[in-house]
């Protein structure tokens, strides 16, 4: 036994080369050998991997964020699965960070100080369907679209659809609370997440929330659902299900002018309208998607709105009326409605791949996700273009128009030298300016790392005390995503946790 | 070490992960080092961060199949397989991949007379049981005689092949029949073009397959008739020629072939029009063959080609994800390559169908030893005239 186990806890430290081993270098992370083989004896070779290239991909999400630093790389398959690590890495003095399908765009997923990196890819079921109660039960790893796919043949499914949506997980979007396109009248992941099963940094497991409606005590599942992994790893997930409206049309609106379309966003609202979603694309980001989505966006148009309207049919032919009517009046130069299906799925697959079609204009990116008081939307996205330009940078600016959710794009070239800097410097601005107009640091992409830096200019000290206090309520000893989110003044003892880092290379 | 990537290919991707769900290995285990996303974060690390090329990375590289259903899903249109032929060229030249029994076992597909005949010892040996089929993953019956190839005409060529000639020539004459049903002259390739080289660029050995590719063209030179083919991957390289030589003339080769099927699709009505069809009794999957999917992007072609002449044809519901074959891929990665398969004939079990229809050898071969009725689309098409004729 012991003898098989040192072979696997060598196999999965690996990484020499083939044929010369004599010559070889120390395998890299040799020095969490005793982790990984107690790892290894817990869940089994072949869910722990500590080799270098394992653990230098899962040291980074979808952010331009590079410093992570992971330790061994953990695939649980269930609760106990991930008990068993936790207890294994608090042993070894070590935290744990969690990891869906490092979609995030803050550095969330990152991990500091080399903790056991937990990742959900291989707890992707669905346990169970309880149309009665109206929820679903899945695993923290299973991706949102599958779960929507999943719940079709009900006529219902899951309401938050982030732009990621089809390879995002619903762990990661529950430590965001993750939003997307149709949060604008379905609400964000906390309004569809009835209850999730944790376990808590000291193995415990726990179940916040239940399936009434009106749980008694204190709301612990609405302080969990966007704490970016720092109160412990939601295993289990009971989301709630939203029924398919019987109708719904898609509206293309056309604009020369980008101050028209925000205008128009605000009419709309104004005019007591609350589509499902509204979505504003410039032409910069309309370029860039059009070519992979061939959804018919038109290039010429300085901003595009997407709108959506769904309920009774009745209602939303009246609503849609309404909309291009307003959108007219806001000089609109073309209306356009999906015929069908596919036209519909065209352009929301377009909308949907806005990020992951940067590269057609720029190898990287850097983007802000702060909200901003919709009524001001013209005046922001003046002071964002003049921003950009004075920094000498390119923008592409795709949103959630109708809830004021801004994703300026800052789209640059790291080899050339000073971009970079150039980025940060205009990125503070625009958050900057965004708080000033009465904004607030993220809708929906978290904090993670990339935004903490800028929380005490949105919180107080005490407001940051008070949520330091909450987390040590879940976590004291901040084994759990150590370092994310909270300056590190108030993250109780997050540094020391963050001192098991060693000096890391390329291959770390 | 330098890979040899062009440096603007390979910077390309944002990593935003849109193409996780779209690779079959990385939808098997989980793992990043087993993603599109994270081979290029890998090849950016060691091509531009010195990093060193571990047994770890190499396995990561050689468990991508190269279905390139990940080029579909890229916003970016990051080049993917051009990425991975490019590592894998740089892998093999310095000895770290492709051992040199597949080397070996791959310069035999260039001599066709030694595969013919190395092909029908074989057939004898499963025929005796001598070797052990389901294990290596090869047909558990293999034809120990070849019907000849014949010329009808001088339309257009059939591109015969390596294996598939060898292995599966019943496919090539039934291509043929359903050519000849629309009035096209038709004369196989045969000898004139050996191998396509398909396999060689795969497992990194750049210049073979540069050396095959020319040997093709010269060929089938001398005038400009389409070049078609019924086998998916074989289609896909020599569509690839005009990329992989950067000649004028390669260019202008590569625009000579066509998929078999997206040549019928618009001559369908002359086809139809011979003679009255009765459609086959039987529900066909269509399985769509990477090379044709995601590569030449004429997948369609083949239900619109398939339609008319069975009862019905149904879409399998996997987002045409891989089915393990990979060419080579399903004897040197046996163990994910079945875990692949598997996604693939739950998806066949759930549609319904008794047959699966495959425009590409290599996945029908794999997909038969998983105890599936699988047949070339237009052996259906063949079936369906010769009944009606």
């Amino acid at each position: 036994m012991a003898r098989t186990l040192a072979a696997a806890t060598r196999r999965v430290l690996g990484s020499r080369r083939r044929g010369d081993r004599a010559a070889a270098a120390p395998a890299a992370g040799a020095a969490d050998a005793a982790l990984v083989a107690d790892l290894v004896e817990a869940i089994g070779a072949d869910r722990v991997r500590a080799d270098a290239a394992a653990r230098y991909l899962a040291s980074r999400d979808a952010s331009i964020y590079k410093e992570g630093n992971a330790g061994p790389v953990c695939y649980p398959g269930t609760t106990s699965d991930v008990v068993a690590c936790v207890k294994v890495a608090t042993r070894h003095g070590r935290a744990v960070s969690p990891r869906g399908a490092g979609t995030g765009l803050s550095g969330g997923a990152a991990p500091l100080g080399r903790p056991v990196v937990l990742s959900t890819t291989r707890m992707d079921r669905l346990l169970e369907i309880d149309l009665d109660n109206g929820v679903a039960w899945v695993q923290p790893g299973m991706v949102n679209l599958d779960l929507t796919r999943a719940l079709a043949p009900h006529g219902v499914h899951y309401a938050p659809d982030p732009s990621s949506q089809a390879a995002c997980t619903i762990g990661g979007n529950v430590g965001n609370n993750a939003g997307g396109p149709h949060c604008l009248a379905y609400g964000v992941t906390s309004a569809h997440v009835a209850a999730v099963e944790v376990v808590l940094s000291d193995g415990s497991v726990v179940t916040l929330g239940d399936l009434t409606a009106e749980p008694a005590g204190y709301d612990l599942r609405g302080a969990f659902v966007g704490s970016e992994g720092m109160c412990g790893i939601a295993t289990a997930v009971a989301v709630r299900l939203t029924r398919n409206p019987p109708a719904v049309r898609t509206m293309l609106l056309s604009f020369d002018d980008v101050s028209d379309a925000a205008t128009t966003v605000s009419a709309i609202i104004a005019a007591g309208i609350v589509p499902a979603a509204i979505e504003m694309m410039d032409q910069r980001c309309v370029r860039a998607v059009e070519d992979f989505a061939q959804a018919g966006y038109p290039k010429e148009a300085a901003a595009v709105l997407l709108v959506e309207v769904d309920g009774a049919a009745g209602g939303v032919a009246i609503a849609a009326d309404r909309v291009a009517g307003i959108a007219r009046r806001n000089q609109a130069v073309s209306v356009r409605t999906a015929a069908d299906d596919g036209e519909r799925a065209r352009l929301w697959k377009g909308r949907k791949s806005a990020f992951g079609a940067v590269a057609n204009v720029m190898p990287d990116y850097y983007l802000h996700d702060t909200v901003v008081p919709r009524t001001r939307l013209v005046e922001v996205l003046e002071r964002i273009y003049d921003i950009v330009d004075r920094h000498d940078l390119l923008v592409l600016n795709v949103f959630h128009a109708g809830d004021g959710n801004l994703h300026p794009i800052l789209a640059y070239d790291s080899r050339v030298p000073g971009a970079e800097e150039r980025v940060h410097a205009a990125g503070r601005e625009i958050i900057e300016m965004s708080l000033d107009m009465g904004g607030a640091l993220t809708g929906e992409h978290g904090i993670g790392v990339e935004k903490r830096e800028y929380m005490d200019r949105m919180f107080s000290p005490v407001d940051l005390d008070q949520q330091s206090r909450l987390r040590a309520s879940f976590d004291p000893h901040c084994r759990m995503n150590p370092g994310k989110v909270l300056p590190s003044a108030h993250s109780c003892s997050d540094i020391g946790a963050l001192k098991a880092a060693d000096a890391a290379g390329v291959w770390g | 070490m330098h890979l040899g990537l062009d440096d603007d290919e390979l910077v390309a991707c944002v990593a935003c992960g849109l193409c996780l769900p779209h690779c079959p290995t990385f939808v098997i285990t989980g793992r990043d080092t087993e993603s599109p996303r994270g081979r290029i974060a890998l090849m950016r690390a060691v091509q531009n961060e010195g990093a060193p090329v571990t047994d770890d990375l190499l396995r990561s590289m050689e468990t991508c199949v190269q279905c390139r259903g990940c080029e579909t899903a890229c916003p970016s249109a990051v080049p993917f397989g051009h990425l991975m032929e490019g590592t894998r060229a740089a892998l093999a030249g310095a000895g770290r991949i492709t051992p040199r029994w597949q080397r070996l076992a791959m310069r035999m597909l260039r001599h066709r007379r030694l595969l013919l005949a190395g092909s029908t010892l074989l057939a004898l040996t499963i025929r005796l049981r001598l070797v052990p089929t389901r294990r290596l993953g090869l047909p558990a019956r293999m034809p120990l005689r070849r019907p000849p190839l014949r010329t009808s005409g001088d339309d257009v060529w059939l591109f015969t092949g390596c294996v598939m000639d060898a292995w599966q020539r019943d496919v090539h004459l039934a291509v043929q029949r359903v050519l000849e049903a629309a009035g096209v002259g038709v004369e196989p390739t045969g000898g004139a073009a050996p191998c396509c080289g398909a396999l060689h660029i795969h497992a990194g050995l750049e210049a073979e397959t540069k050396d095959m590719a020319r040997q093709v063209m010269a060929g089938l030179s001398g005038d400009d008739r389409p070049i078609l083919v019924d086998a998916a991957g074989c289609g896909a390289s020599l569509k690839d020629y005009g990329h992989l030589l950067g000649t004028d003339e390669a260019r202008a080769f590569s625009a000579r072939v066509f998929d078999v099927h997206e040549w019928l699709a618009g001559r369908l009505d002359e086809l139809k029009s011979r003679r009255p069809v009765e459609p086959l009794d039987v529900t066909v999957a269509v399985q769509d063959p990477c090379h044709l999917r995601h590569v030449q992007r004429a997948h369609q072609a083949v239900p619109a080609v398939l339609v008319p002449f069975v009862a019905s044809v149904v879409a399998l519901d996997d987002d045409g994800l891989c089915c393990g074959a990979g060419g080579a891929y399903s004897v040197m990665e046996a163990e994910l390559s079945r875990a692949i398969r598997d996604r693939k004939t739950a998806a066949v079990a759930r549609s319904g169908a008794t047959v699966v229809a495959s425009a590409n050898p290599g996945c029908s071969l794999h997909l038969a030893a998983a105890g599936l009725d699988v047949r070339h689309p237009l052996e259906l098409v063949d079936q369906a005239l010769s009944a009606s004729g």
